[in-house]
């Protein structure tokens, strides 16, 4: 059977048995991942490559240990996740975001838990005000509003890549969406 | 960002396992890793049971009914009564427990209130099954010798009442007298005291004629005296151990020529004790 019919998890039983039988699970998440990282705020493309590269070698070693009662996807995030914060501890980094088109869907559910919704509708915010946001929030806040917004991941997928229970998870969303909002210019304050 | 699947990263990557000869970590290993958090974790909670059994002995034999007869007032005893080593060692493994239980596999979905609580309930019915075997006597005492801020409760009871200056005497009945007027009492540092019984109600009485280890409380010595007053005899129980003791040596019984009957200053003396109406009421209702 040719891997795009394939599930991720058929691919993992066949790549512990050959090795390049790995390749269509890179292939499958790599544009993903990669989106994911620069969202986290690893905005140099060799940086996001590298961290992508470590990422799947890291994924191949240990799958053995993929737990198929979790979707690949949330365990391929999660070593994606841990990589990229190995990275800016390493190079104490500071986390840089940029934003293509996306960021509506978080502007948008910033508005409609505002006080004045309609007053603050006629506020505008500029996609980079919005990564200045996120660039200064803590980097537990920027995961939790990249994987919810930018990645439209559930809670429980959420607290499976995270690894903190589902009410933490949130408990954290709530508390970045207010950090945020403290973060962007006056103009978008109710 | 480029965002199409870039062909040359599979292959990068392919080519760097095949080339450094990376393979997939057994999955055993993870077994292992896994099952060995799980057992660290269990096994912190079992320390943490141990700790709740020992704490609950010296819970249970600090002495509370005779607290104003001891301390004067609650808020002190609680403060010298209290099993903070062994509440602290209680928290610390259940910490420990929750740290390796939320590095097992799926340890992350359990919030920290849902492992603190299981692990609390479990230290706790375990550390009581302890302690009702026995086994927190045998720790409290085993470890409480060792450090060198700690005593064991036991010992601090022999401190508490080795105190003849505060009207309080412990130790073994060695004789009563033919007409219950008086008694011969070994204190715990091996001194012995003739003490005054006449006058104390049956129940004392019958007390001090099983023998053992009683709880005097008294008038206060003033002088370096080997007499003693009593107003008040308790029996001196010990909770939690496994196994009765030995039965008490048979008293001898010696005659004698005092008062019988409390005399009117004895009286006097043994109601201006500060927690005289307390030691009554636990008198009164044979309570000990």
């Amino acid at each position: 059977m040719p891997p795009e019919h394939l599930t991720d998890e058929e691919i993992v039983r066949r790549a512990l048995k050959e090795k390049d039988a790995f390749a269509p699970l890179i292939e499958r998440y790599e544009a993903k991942l990669a989106r994911y990282l620069e969202r986290l705020g690893l905005s140099v493309r060799e940086d996001r490559e590298d961290v992508l590269q470590n990422a799947f070698i890291k994924a191949y070693r240990n799958l053995n240990s993929f737990d198929p009662e979790l979707s690949f996807s949330s365990w391929m995030y999660r070593i994606a996740h841990n990589e990229a914060m190995s990275f800016f501890r390493a190079r104490r980094a500071r986390p840089q975001v940029e934003l293509s088109e996306e960021g509506e869907a978080l502007i948008v559910e910033l508005k409609d838990e505002s006080a004045d919704a309609s007053a603050s509708a006629e506020a505008r915010i500029s996609r980079e005000e919005l990564a200045r946001g996120l660039s200064r929030l803590p980097e537990r806040y920027r995961d939790v509003l990249a994987l919810r917004f930018f990645e439209d991941k559930s809670y429980a997928e959420m607290s499976d890549i995270l690894q903190v229970p589902v009410g933490t998870v949130s408990t954290l969303v709530h508390r970045a969406k207010h950090a945020l909002r403290a973060a962007l210019p006056d103009t978008f304050h109710p | 960002m480029n965002t199409e699947p870039n062909a040359a990263l599979a292959d990068r990557i392919l080519s760097r396992i095949k080339g450094e000869g990376i393979v997939p970590r057994p999955r055993w290993e993870f077994f292992v890793k896994n099952v060995a958090f799980w057992a660290l974790g269990a096994f912190a909670v079992a320390l943490g049971a141990f700790a709740f059994s020992a704490g609950l002995f010296e819970v249970e034999n600090a002495g509370w009914q005779f607290y104003a007869a001891t301390h004067g007032d609650l808020l002190t005893f609680i403060l010298e009564a209290m099993p903070f080593l062994w509440l602290l060692a209680l928290a610390l493994f259940i910490l420990l427990g929750y740290a390796n239980i939320r590095r097992t596999k799926r340890g992350y979905r359990y919030p920290l209130s849902l492992i603190a609580f299981g692990a609390v309930l479990t230290s706790v019915a375990l550390g009581t099954g302890l302690y009702a075997a026995g086994l927190g006597a045998e720790l409290e005492e085993a470890v409480g010798d060792h450090p060198p801020f700690y005593r064991p409760v036991l010992v601090e009871q022999h401190v508490w009442w080795e105190a003849p200056g505060k009207g309080l005497l412990g130790g073994t009945v060695v004789s009563l007298a033919t007409d219950t007027a008086t008694f011969v009492l070994k204190d715990f540092s091996g001194r012995t005291w003739t003490v005054s019984s006449g006058g104390l109600p049956p129940q004392a009485i019958t007390l001090l004629a099983r023998g053992g280890t009683v709880r005097v409380v008294g008038v206060p010595v003033v002088a370096s005296t080997s007499d003693f007053d009593a107003c008040f005899i308790f029996p001196w129980q010990t909770f939690g151990v496994a196994k009765s003791g030995p039965l008490p040596p048979p008293i001898a019984v010696i005659s004698s020529s005092s008062e019988t009957g409390m005399t009117s200053v004895r009286i006097q003396q043994c109601k201006s004790i500060g927690s005289y109406r307390q030691l009554r009421s636990i008198e009164d209702a044979g309570s000990f």
